[in-house]
């Protein structure tokens, strides 16, 4: 782990790569090479860059549809994740999955996730598994304030608490989901009080100061570690874009949208690097240097060879002559690509 | 929004009445006049007698079904006083949704007792015209939901039902029956939260009974009780003793009122211990201790009101002998004329969920009638 300064500099670069790939998908999104449904992660990214500095490599993390910026953070290539936008073989799921599902062994990112709460029971299941074979590794759930009022949440919550597994459940409270505010649908204020109802840890922090997040993660994470149990964290954040691609976020008002604005995670840790004696031109230098590799990102995706039909078999099923046959007979109808 | 709500660790059988949890019968049968409901001497003794009823049919029903003449029930033994109290205190207006181990509540409310064995043999004067288990009753004339086996399904209903009540401008209240072990379950979740949200007058009534089948309490949830629960839903928790008919009466009743009044819904942990086997189907020896269920005893809810009935000279030995012989005799009665009944015919099967009968129905029914299983087919 670097230390001061340069960990700023590290943070604030990956925070920076998140907004402009973001931005990028966006772009790419409406010039129509990237299918099916696009959620952004962008004025967020102080929370998945926080978590991600106190995780080891050998943890688990797990994040909803909205995963762009956790699986970067967690040290994806902007180019496996682009190409896996626009539906191309050399995604990080093959192109097979598309921005709500992404994946990665490689840096134990074990998915995006499009069903509410779905995953938050799979993360219950992760931590079981470290709690069983003893490997000291902590996973860490990340979801929306809409999420915790779903099944999956209780009975992932409840099982975490009851059995003191190792992991950190992060809300990402970013006031809406979809449309709707969370005076809708929560009786609470304060969604910690949610964690007495399981018995376990719960804290609450504002998510625009990457170093707060750093702090407070790193000390849930540090007690999972111990065996002190789980801890949930609600972290009050904004999302600047819609939902997804397809909301105009109509339910805010643009002086709402303006007043969050003035709390850009990216804006502070900048001023900060500029307070701490960095100098602007080293932050050009950064921020050239991460346009160039978004920029290579996207070509080299655009250039990729499509999904192959095969993998749509071989990426679920163990290889059989079922499986053979299944792609000849037909995978013909999938052929052709996009 | 703020909560008031008793975060007291799950207890012992000793410590299941203390000064924390609201009691007014003592184990020994003394009254604590500070929590008395304060009721007249002849609901209390209905109160009594009503318990009474309840453990005298347990009892026959499970020698029924060890002598193979019904298949299967799911009894309340020791779990009388949160039942029976709970029920009272909800007003005629109200309703009641039941879990599965409150036929008790379902009598208090008028439901023959006929009809409810009739339940239990499956007959043409079943309810339910024998198409689900024994003990699935329901009884809409009496504002009583139906028993679905399904754990936690009857919160969410209780809570829509309620929410429609409130919401059409009326001020009735539902109450709604459920074990600890359905605190895990997702619709506890889904509806304790939407109650909440919505402020409707439900009354969430959870029997902590200690044991869901052979899952102890302990091992349910890392939550210091059930009743603190409700802080996650800002809904508020209590919780009360539920050997003790009098306590009961009076939390539920004091929740039912406030709901009525628009002050929303109430999480009651009811204390209390499921004396007898989860149901006719599981052997309890096998996974928990005598030791236990002896302690438990010493709280027994009939046992105390009995005590304190005869302290005050409204009730002695002699009578209760005879009220017990009454009700063994009335049962027996309705035992013998539903076994006389006949099985609802094989074509009713098919009756009941559609208006019209699609195609499809149509044409099993033709198919199950010219089989084997038709009466005339040889
Ligand atoms: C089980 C389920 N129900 C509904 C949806 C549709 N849906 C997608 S995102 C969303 C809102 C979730 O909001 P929140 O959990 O706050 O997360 P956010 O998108 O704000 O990050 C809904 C309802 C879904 N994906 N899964
Ligand atoms: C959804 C579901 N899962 C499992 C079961 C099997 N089951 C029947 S009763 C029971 C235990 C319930 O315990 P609790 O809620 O404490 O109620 P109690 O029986 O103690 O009154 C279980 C697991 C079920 N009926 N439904």
């Amino acid at each position: 782990m670097a230390s001061g300064k340069d960990k700023l500099l590290s943070q604030y670069r990956m925070m920076y790569l998140i907004r402009r790939f973001e931005e990028e998908s966006a772009r790419a999104y409406a010039m129509g090479k990237v299918g099916g449904f696009l959620h952004l992660y962008i004025g967020q990214e102080a929370i998945a860059v926080g978590t991600c500095e106190v995780l080891n490599d050998t943890d688990y993390v797990f994040q909803t549809y909205r995963d762009h910026g956790t699986a970067l953070a967690r040290g994806m290539t902007p180019t496996a994740a682009m190409a896996e936008l626009m539906g191309k073989d050399i995604g990080c799921s093959k192109g097979l999955g598309g921005s709500m599902h992404f994946f990665d062994v490689e840096h134990n990112f074990l998915g995006g996730y499009g069903i509410i709460g779905g995953h938050v029971a799979l993360a219950a299941g992760a931590a079981y598994k470290s709690k069983y074979t003893g490997d000291g590794a902590v996973t860490v759930c990340f979801f929306g304030e809409g999420s915790t009022n779903i099944g999956g949440f209780h009975e992932g919550l409840s099982l975490a608490g009851l059995w003191k597994l190792p992991v950190v459940f992060i809300c990402e409270n970013n006031q809406y989901a979809m449309g709707t505010p969370m005076s809708r649908t929560s009786p609470l204020e304060d969604l910690t009080l949610k964690a007495q109802g399981y018995g376990m840890h719960g804290d609450r922090i504002k998510g625009h100061d990457v170093a707060v997040v750093e702090s407070h993660v790193g000390q849930a994470v540090e007690r999972a570690r111990k065996g002190g149990g789980p801890t949930f964290i609600e972290i009050e954040t904004y999302r600047f874009r819609g939902h997804s691609m397809s909301d105009p976020a109509k339910y805010r008002t643009r002086a709402e949208l303006e007043e969050r604005k003035k709390q850009d995670p990216c804006a502070i840790a900048k001023a900060r690097l500029l307070e701490g004696g960095v100098s602007q031109e080293e932050i050009d230098a950064l921020e050239e240097a991460v346009e160039a590799e978004v920029e290579n990102a996207v070509e080299t995706a655009d250039a990729a060879e499509p999904a192959k039909v095969e993998n749509m078999w071989s990426t679920v099923y163990a290889p059989s002559s079922a499986a053979e046959d299944y792609v000849a007979n037909y995978g013909k109808h999938f052929g052709g690509g996009r | 929004m703020q909560t008031q709500t008793q975060v007291v660790p799950i207890r012992t059988p000793e410590q299941s009445s203390g000064d924390d949890i609201p009691t007014v019968l003592q184990p020994d049968g003394t009254l604590n006049e500070a929590h008395d409901p304060k009721l007249e001497l002849s609901e209390v003794l209905d109160l009594y007698k009503a318990m009474v009823r309840t453990r005298v049919i347990d009892g026959q029903l499970e020698r029924l079904q060890r002598q193979g003449r019904i298949g299967f029930h799911i009894g309340s033994l020791g779990e009388e006083a949160c039942i029976i109290g709970s029920a009272a205190a909800m007003r005629e207006q109200d309703w009641i949704f039941p879990c599965y181990r409150e036929f008790g509540a379902l009598l208090w409310r008028g439901f023959p007792l006929q009809s409810y064995v009739d339940n239990m043999y499956g007959n043409v004067d079943d309810v339910v015209q024998g198409r689900q288990m024994p003990d699935h009753y329901t009884g809409r004339p009496y504002r009583f939901g139906s028993v679905s086996s399904p754990i936690g399904t009857q919160i969410t209903q209780a809570v829509g039902f309620s929410w429609a009540a409130m919401s059409k401008g009326s001020d009735e209240v539902s109450s709604v029956y459920f074990g600890e072990g359905a605190t895990s379950s997702s619709e506890f979740h889904t509806g304790l939260n939407f109650g909440g949200v919505m402020n409707s007058p439900t009354i969430f009534l959870c029997r902590n009974n200690r044991w869901a089948i052979s899952v102890p309490s302990e091992k349910q949830t890392a939550s210091e009780s059930f009743a603190a629960k409700g802080i996650a839903y800002g809904v508020p928790g209590v919780q009360v003793d539920g050997n003790d008919v009098l306590a009961t009466y009076k939390v539920v009743r004091e929740a039912v009122e406030k709901a009525a009044k628009g002050g929303g819904p109430t999480l009651i942990e009811m204390l209390t211990y499921r004396v007898g086997g989860h149901s006719t189907s599981d052997d309890p020896r096998a996974y928990r201790v005598q030791d236990e269920v002896e302690r438990w005893r010493k709280t027994d809810p009939i046992l105390r009101m009995k005590l304190h009935l005869e302290k005050i000279d409204a009730w002695n030995e002699e009578q209760d002998e005879a009220f017990k012989k009454e009700c063994e005799a009335e049962l027996k009665a309705c035992i013998k004329a539903a076994e006389a009944k006949e099985k609802p015919p094989l074509e009713t099967m098919f009756d009941g969920v559609f208006a019209e009968k699609p195609w499809h129905l149509e044409e099993q029914q033709a198919e199950l009638l010219s089989g084997p299983r038709a009466k005339d087919h040889h």
